[in-house]
């Protein structure tokens, strides 16, 4: 009944030497000793209010037991108030952090600086009505300050003029956090129940989400690193970031950075998931689109976000130690980022990397079939970023390869295809062009097949056309490269032209047209080049239209 | 024959009306008749005061709308007597369990008291307590309407409560009126409610209130010199002035008008008698009075320099705001307890809890040398030759006297002197010239809270943890007056312009006004909810303001001891009020860092628009709010000249 419970006067009854009060006197006593305690609690109040302060200290509390003629309380004289630290483990039990002071340790110690001593200083609050702003005075907008306990200390009270920053507090509601969580859960645990779903759709919709953001950002890092095993995870994880990227309400740009890494981690790490069992590829390929839509973002914000990814890209691709599903998320990601980079930054070292590439991908070179499977697949994804390259440059210039008559090439099939292994071209790459068309077969259904429509959709309709097509485009190339004196290209012209008489006419043609060609050209360097890396491959990349009028 | 008896007085009754007599008599009988199984009765005498408290509470939250609040105010002296009934009758745990479950009620109204009653909790409590001593002996008075009445009679008969009936019965006199409920906002009265302060209230505000200034004041004498010698000159000047207040005074003639009809013919004589003597203008200022106290005058040359500033003076309105001036105490280690600038706001000084006073020049703190010397080498000086070096690197003179802390300091009117009252029961006056101690005041039993010198000097008033304000003259070791008549710690005091009168505020939540020379109650307001902290008294005399504990700013017509309009002024503690010297401002400092400004009169037009009597009274208009810098604000000033001052100690962290 009473707010001092019988234990309490037990225990200070036994602490002033009475051993054994009895359990009655102790209930009597309680009533009386909260009395006292507001009594007295009152006049410390009163005193502090005279003191003009509005926090109770202990002299507060020993002034009001003067005031009753009581004697006060010694040893707890401070000037502060009192510092109570919560007992761990309780929610209202609080003590006083009195540690034991050694005598010789205070004798011992210099003598502590002596406080400053009190000043005045003036100054003008307001001129007229109006508070100048000076270091004195709040700042205009004035922030109220977080009460958490910075004390400044007395040292520095002499200097008043100083601006302090205050740490601005972030509160998040209640609700944020909550939805938060319920992110975070579903994120870990249910990815693929449609509830995730409606949650992506939420992030990718939702205006009131901006205080999340950092709290997400960090999120995604921090799971990125972590659960590098396990790949629904990590596929939730992109989700979430590209609905994030797609939400018209977040400004994300401030986050980017904290963000690009786990993304990029993604898309290059050597092992994501686990590497037999879990579609790698296809999260390296998610997130290469993710990264490839952030360039495109923010490219112009940020001059040197798509550099420094390009960057780190090459790298990964160039480095013969990385693996090859490094690889392959390098090339991704660089294709991701469109033909131009693929021209400038994978097409110069398409031949020295089909070198490394080639003797992987052979049954009697690696055994292994898994590593077999990864060198295909790389070489899947670099005839894709060629092609997609090629394709573009064509889309470009689409009188690039309209001649204005069209002649019966099919004379010339033959001997395209026997022109093929009397050029001299690296090894590698001629059995690139020739030995494996099964192989490729077998293994494009599973995985490349998924990223031909997605990436270029009207150009597999066009596959059955591929060879008489092949002729026509290595046709146009030859004209193309005769002019520029490239050494390989010029070899393939002299076959060509040697090898069909009838092309007389063609050249003519060529002739006429190189003036229109000349800006185009390196587009014709491209084909040959990579029809001589990838054969007949490459051919379904060109634009049906286009192979409509070769036709 | 007995029966026969009652039954015709209860005939005679009802054909007289006497319907209360009526319950009241069946009640006492069935009282007596219930007395027989009292022993019984105590058992379950709990449980009735909780449903019958219970059951009223909702009944009375339930009633008509334009009568509830009538009837709630019924409510909490139910509530407190139910629970002291508990707690005389032993029943701890019910009363305990009552308390709490009901209190919640009044927090808003009522929340100190409901404070200090909590911890009652024995039968001797009851006796010991004050308030609780209070509320048994006197009965609480409730005006009601004959309607609300009528409402809560018919609901205690019907309902036949009787712990309820017995309750009401016995603390309660109702005080009915004919006619419509009063209106909401009229609930000064229902905030203090303990015993005759009501009705002492309104018969000590029914006396005559001499509010008017000082005849042959010095600001009297010169506008006489102004009109005399050089009208010409400074017609401009004064013109502004006087039209000011001539607007106000007529207000305030007509607002009284309608209040007090003794009022009224006191100032009209007054003002009659001001129209004859200065003919230039028309009824322009307040009115005069001779003063009680023998005033000393001023020397020559003060008062040169009075009208000096007076000619300086700044016109201060609501577009017109005046610069604030900061004094802010550093280093003071939560040490300071008051301060106080003086007029002319080149002193400044502060009560410590060390016991000391300190005195700041703030001419001599400009320079260099004096303020910037480190101390601390003080100590290898010796002797006198260590005094006077002391004295020397000092930026402050250090006044050592008292015994306690101090709790409050002030500047006579040309500061030369300073008085400061501590918590060693005395209050000491120091000679600013000498620095040193002239005399100590003895006569308080307990700590002095306030001291405050009066406008002329040569007098000064007390007041002290013993309940009582005192009158004290410098040159005479006991007090002139003492003023005994607050409930509980008088907790600030301040002089009215014409010396005739000091205010006190408490921490029974009243302010009184107390004539001087018969140390006589003048005015009782009653209307804050917390302990009175702060003063002041308009210039003219006729408007006081107060603030509390909670950050209410009450302003007050002294004539009619009505309150003019209660704010909300901040969220903390109000340390200081100052008016501004033509009373057109009002500056109010606060513990939540802030200095505010309100617009005085503005809100007189609006109290002359609405009649006085009807709805609520306009609000403060607020002018202006000037944070600090984390520096409470704790004295407040305004120069002769309308600069305002302000000081206070930087808060580090806190």
């Amino acid at each position: 009944m009473s707010i001092v419970p019988k234990e309490t006067i037990e225990v200070i009854a036994q602490s002033i030497g009475i051993p054994n009060l009895s359990p009655d006197v102790a209930l009597a006593l309680a009533p009386d000793v909260e009395y006292r305690l507001r009594e007295i609690t009152q006049e410390a109040i009163k005193c502090m209010r005279h003191s003009k302060r509005t926090v109770l200290t202990a002299d507060d509390v020993d002034s009001a037991l003067n005031l009753r003629n009581i004697e006060p309380i010694y040893g707890f004289a401070s000037s502060d108030p009192l510092k109570f630290k919560r007992a761990i483990g309780h929610k209202d039990l609080f003590y006083l952090d009195d540690r034991e002071v050694d005598f010789k340790e205070v004798i011992d110690a210099p003598l502590p600086k002596a406080p400053l001593d009190t000043a005045v200083v003036t100054h003008w609050l307001a001129i007229e009505g109006v508070q100048p702003a000076i270091p004195e005075n709040p700042p205009i907008e004035a922030i109220v300050a977080p009460p958490d306990g910075k004390k400044m200390d007395h040292g520095k009270d002499d200097s008043l003029p100083i601006d302090l920053k205050l740490p601005i507090k972030h509160v998040l509601s209640r609700e944020l956090q909550m939805y938060f969580d319920k992110i975070g859960e579903l994120i870990l645990g249910r990815a693929d129940t449609p509830l995730f779903k409606d949650a992506l759709l939420s992030l990718a919709k939702d205006s009131g989400l901006h205080p999340l953001v950092p709290y997400f950002s960090y999120f995604i890092a921090d799971e990125v690193s972590r659960n590098l095993n396990n790949l629904p995870i990590l596929f939730a994880l992109m989700r979430v970031v590209k609905s994030l990227l797609s939400n018209p309400h977040i400004h994300i740009e401030p986050y980017l950075h904290q963000m690009m890494p786990s993304i990029i981690t993604c898309l290059v790490a050597k092992r994501v998931g686990h590497q037999i069992s879990d579609n790698h590829w296809a999260i390296r390929d998610f997130a290469s689109k993710i990264v490839a839509s952030i360039c495109r973002r923010y490219g112009h914000v940020y001059h040197n976000l798509q550099s420094r990814l390009t960057k780190t890209l090459i790298h990964a691709f160039l480095d013969p130690s990385k693996a090859l599903t490094q690889h392959y998320g390098a090339i991704q990601g660089l294709s991701a980022l469109g033909p131009s980079v693929v021209r400038l930054l994978i097409l110069p070292n398409l031949e020295t990397y089909m070198q490394l590439l080639d003797p992987e991908m052979q049954l009697d070179k690696q055994k292994n079939e898994l590593k077999r499977k990864e060198a295909w697949r790389v070489y899947g994804s670099l005839l894709l970023a060629g092609g997609s390259c090629l394709y573009d440059r064509l889309r470009l210039f689409p009188g690039l390869l309209s001649p204005p008559d069209i002649l019966p090439w099919k004379t010339n099939k033959k001997i395209a295809l026997t022109n093929l292994p009397n050029n001299k071209r690296k090894a590698s790459s001629r059995l690139t062009a020739h030995q494996p068309p099964t192989k490729k077969l077998a293994v494009d259904p599973t995985g490349t097949n998924s990223q031909f429509p997605s990436t270029d959709g009207p150009v597999t309709s066009s596959s059955s056309g591929s060879n008489p097509n092949h002729h026509h485009s290595h046709n146009s190339s030859n004209n193309n490269s005769s002019s520029t004196g490239n050494i390989t290209n010029a070899n393939a012209n002299i076959n060509n032209v040697s090898g069909s008489g009838a092309h007389g006419q063609r050249v003519a043609v060529s002739n006429v047209l190189r003036q229109a060609w000349k800006e185009d050209l390196d587009a014709g360097h491209l084909l040959s080049s990579l029809h001589g890396l990838f054969g007949e491959g490459i051919f379904s990349f060109i634009q049906p239209a286009e192979m409509h009028c070769f036709i | 024959m007995e029966e026969e008896v009652e039954k015709a007085v209860f005939v005679y009754l009802r054909k007289k009306g006497f319907r209360l007599t009526e319950i009241a008599l069946q009640e006492e009988q069935t009282r007596l008749s219930s007395d027989a199984s009292s022993l019984s009765r105590s058992e379950s005498d709990a449980a009735k005061y909780y449903d019958g408290y219970g059951k009223l509470r909702s009944w009375a939250y339930n009633s008509l709308d334009s009568y509830r609040h009538e009837l709630l105010r019924v409510l909490y002296p139910v509530f407190i007597h139910c629970f002291m009934d508990l707690v005389a009758q032993g029943h701890m745990q019910e009363a305990r369990t009552f308390f709490q479950t009901f209190r919640e009620d009044h927090e808003m109204m009522h929340l100190r008291d409901l404070q200090k009653l909590e911890g009652i909790l024995s039968p001797s409590h009851l006796e010991e307590m004050e308030l609780a001593r209070l509320w048994r002996q006197n009965k609480v008075k409730i005006r009601l309407c004959q309607y609300s009445y009528e409402l809560l009679v018919q609901y205690l008969h019907k309902t036949q409560s009787l712990a309820m009936l017995g309750v009401i019965n016995e603390h309660i006199n109702f005080e009915v009126y004919p006619g419509q409920p009063a209106s909401m906002s009229d609930d000064s009265e229902a905030v203090s409610l303990i015993g005759t302060s009501q009705d002492l209230a309104r018969e000590i505000n029914q006396k005559e209130l001499h509010w008017g200034l000082l005849e042959d004041s010095v600001e009297e004498r010169m506008e006489k010199t102004l009109s005399e010698s050089d009208k010409t000159e400074v017609d401009g000047n004064k013109e502004a002035d006087t039209e000011d207040n001539n607007k106000k005074k007529t207000d305030g003639n007509k607002h009284s008008t309608a209040v007090n009809n003794k009022k009224k013919k006191d100032k009209v004589v007054g003002a009659t008698g001001k129209t004859i003597r200065s003919e230039s203008s028309m009824v322009s200022v307040p009115p005069r009075v001779k003063p009680e106290l023998t005033l000393p005058q001023f020397p020559p040359e003060v008062e040169q320099s009075i009208l000096e500033d007076l000619r300086n003076r700044v016109q201060l309105n609501s577009l017109a705001l005046p610069s604030v001036s900061f004094y802010t105490f550093l280093n003071t280690h939560n040490g300071l307890n008051c301060s106080t600038i003086s007029h002319d706001g080149s002193l400044v000084a502060g009560g410590f809890s060390d016991s000391s006073v300190k005195i700041w020049d703030m001419a001599k703190i400009g320079q260099p040398g004096r303020a910037s010397n480190p101390q601390g080498e003080n100590g290898s000086m010796q002797g006198m030759h260590s005094l006077a070096s002391d004295e020397a690197k000092r930026p402050y003179s250090l006044l050592q006297g008292h015994s306690g802390p101090v709790y409050s300091v002030s500047f006579s009117p040309f500061a030369d002197f300073l008085l400061s009252s501590s918590s060693d029961n005395t209050i000491r006056l120091w000679s600013t010239r000498l620095n040193a101690n002239l005399v100590s005041y003895k006569g308080h039993n307990f700590p002095v809270w306030d001291a405050q010198f009066s406008p002329m000097g040569h007098y000064f008033a007390t007041a002290s943890h013993d309940r009582t304000a005192r009158l004290w003259s410098v040159e005479r070791i006991q007090p002139l007056r003492v003023m005994a008549g607050h409930l509980s710690d008088v907790d600030c005091v301040q002089w009215h312009p014409n010396c005739n009168y000091i205010a006190t505020g408490s921490s029974d939540k009243t302010v009184r006004l107390w004539d001087v020379q018969t140390g006589n109650c003048a005015r009782l307001f009653i209307g804050h909810r917390s302990m009175v902290l702060s003063l002041a008294i308009s210039p003219d005399g006729r408007f006081m303001a107060s603030g509390d504990e909670d950050g209410t700013i009450m302003l007050w017509d002294l004539s009619t001891g009505r309150s003019v309009s209660p704010i909300i002024g901040h969220s903390s503690c109000v340390w200081t009020l100052a008016f501004s010297c033509e009373g057109t401002l009002l500056a109010s400092g606060s513990a939540d860092c802030m200095v505010k400004l309100w617009d005085i009169t503005s809100s007189m037009k609006a109290l002359k628009t609405d009649d006085s009597k009807s709805g609520p009274a306009s609000r403060l208009r607020l002018l202006k709010a000037l944070p600090t810098k984390s520096t409470p604000v704790y004295t407040l000033r305004f120069s002769r000249r309308n600069l305002l001052f302000a000081a206070g100690a930087l808060s580090a962290g806190s």
